[in-house]
């Protein structure tokens, strides 16, 4: 009884990806997961996922405690290997590399330069606690963008300034708040100038006072516009403000993906429902 | 028994001596700190081969004495052509033998450095060698400088062991002396005080520092 109905849905997807491509012309896809897997021993966390990201674009990943999400985001800043499947940033593959016309594993130069695309957000900061706040900043443009010093810390100072920090350069990360440590965090990430920067739970290790203002640097800095995001949150009033798009992730599988106002108000899957009234009833 | 006037005549020459026990000491130690953080960092490499090697040179030399690998550095090396004077061969000796215990002090130092700590690092698009230089080392370092400390001492307290390979270091000297007048009270007094005025107030130190560290972690 399935069957007839899946080929109809597989024709009409076909024809999808007629425009898709003739619109992948003008504007190739800034991300393209491409039947991703990930897997750890038995427990496929993973499967099969074809989810793409376009330069620019805003997305927000939303789904439930151990639906894969952080992990999707690793498979991108190449902190864990997919299983199957392929990734390209910016039309490139990630993990993979043509040597020869033959698909071989990356060496760590391909994936070096891949990764200067991409800048990750992690839930728990993840500063370096043996540098200033300015160093923070300024290592990775002197470090492996090698800038000059001077010229580094300008940078550094500027960015700072903007996610509102202009008088924490000289402390240390552990004199921060938690909403201070992010907004530091992101300042780091955001001076390397990525295309795409992943943001995992920014504001989940944050008391709820502190939220706030993280949310609002981060809102700051996808209204500038050029840089895609990829936004996981539980945080729903945020994705739905941030957001071009939401995808809404379980055991492993987008179940589904929209605009935030049809994901928000009209949530076709029941587990998403759950999901969204458990929300609200907070 | 015993003679204040033939321990001072005595006294200079043990001193002198004492040059060679602090050179074989801190240069040894020098080598150990070099070798340890090799040993450390590729026990940790991707490459299995080179972690699985490095593990079992470590589990090698440290469960064979050090005495053995002296005579195979002194007496050994020099049937395939390789000649060393005694102080190179005990620096040497006592360089890698030491290096396998650091190995395992760098070791306690790096996994306690956070994982979230490598992975920021790598994001940044750090290479692999700045992930170490500027993140793991200058982290995983400084708490266990004071165990390095307690190593250095040991070391000292080793070192009359390169007299087995003919270096004339404060205790051959204190024998020599000895073997001269048949008195060997003073010289050996004086070779056990020298070393516990060094060691003693080295002990304290570190455990001064390893008591302001455990404060300024808290
Ligand atoms: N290194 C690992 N080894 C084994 N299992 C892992 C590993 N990393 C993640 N997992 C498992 O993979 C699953 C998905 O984890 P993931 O962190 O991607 O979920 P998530 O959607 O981000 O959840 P959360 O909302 O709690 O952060 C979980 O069941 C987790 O236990
Ligand atoms: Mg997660």
């Amino acid at each position: 009884m399935s069957t007839p109905l899946k080929l109809v849905k597989n024709l009409s997807d076909e024809e999808n990806n007629y425009q898709d491509i003739s619109k992948k012309k003008q504007k190739q896809p800034m991300v393209c997961y491409d039947k991703i897997s990930k897997s750890y021993g038995d427990l496929q966390v993973l499967k099969k996922i074809d989810f793409d990201i376009a330069p620019g674009e805003k997305v927000a990943l939303i789904g439930p405690s151990g639906s894969g999400k952080t992990t999707l985001a690793r498979l991108l800043m190449t902190l864990e290997e997919p299983t199957s499947g392929t990734i390209k940033v910016d039309g490139e593959l990630l993990w993979h590399q043509k040597i020869k016309g033959k698909k071989v594993k990356a060496n760590e130069k391909h994936l070096q330069k891949i990764r200067g695309k991409i800048g990750m957000v992690f839930q728990h900061f993840n500063l370096f606690p043996h540098m200033t706040i300015l160093d923070n900043v300024a290592a990775a443009p002197i470090h492996v963008a090698g800038i000059p010093r001077a010229e580094a810390e300008e940078q550094a100072i500027s960015i700072l300034e903007k996610v509102g920090l202009s008088d924490k350069f000289n402390a240390y990360p552990s004199q921060l708040s938690g909403g201070q440590k992010q907004r530091v965090a992101i300042a780091r990430a955001l001076v390397m100038r990525p295309q795409i920067m992943l943001f995992d739970e920014p504001t989940s290790a944050l008391d709820p006072e502190l939220v706030g203002e993280v949310l609002g640097v981060i809102k700051d800095i996808a209204q500038e516009g050029e840089m895609a995001m990829l936004l996981i949150t539980h945080e729903m009033d945020f994705a739905k403000d941030v957001a071009d798009r939401v995808a809404f992730f379980d055991e492993g599988r987008i179940v589904e993906e929209g605009k935030p106002e049809e994901l928000f108000y009209n949530p076709r899957s029941t587990r998403l429902q759950d999901l969204l009234s458990r929300f609200r009833g907070r | 028994m015993w003679n204040w006037d033939y321990a001072i005549k005595i006294f200079p020459e043990i001193f002198a001596a004492l040059k060679i026990t602090v050179t074989a000491t801190f240069v040894g130690f020098a080598l150990a700190m070099l070798l340890g953080l090799v040993l450390a960092i590729s026990r940790r490499s991707s490459v299995k081969t080179v972690a699985y090697g490095s593990k079992g040179l470590i589990e090698f030399i440290r469960n064979t004495p050090l005495l053995v690998q002296l005579y195979f550095i002194f007496y050994v090396l020099p049937e395939v052509g390789i000649y060393l004077s005694p102080l190179s061969a005990g620096i040497i000796g006592l360089g890698i033998h030491y290096s396998t215990y650091l190995s395992e002090v760098y070791r306690s130092g790096i996994e306690a450095v956070p994982q979230g700590q490598w992975e920021a690092a790598k994001a940044l698009n750090f290479s692999p060698w700045q992930v170490w230089s500027k993140i793991i080392i200058p982290q995983g370092l400084p708490p266990v400088i004071p165990v390095l400390g307690n190593y250095l001492i040991t070391m000292f307290k080793e070192t009359p062991l390169l007299s087995a390979i003919t270096l004339v270091e404060i205790l051959q000297t204190a024998k020599i002396i000895g073997s001269h007048s048949f008195r060997y009270l003073e010289a050996f007094t004086i070779v056990g005080i020298l070393f516990l005025i060094l060691s003693y107030p080295s002990s304290v130190m570190v455990r001064r520092l390893e008591m302001r560290m455990n404060k300024s972690l808290r």
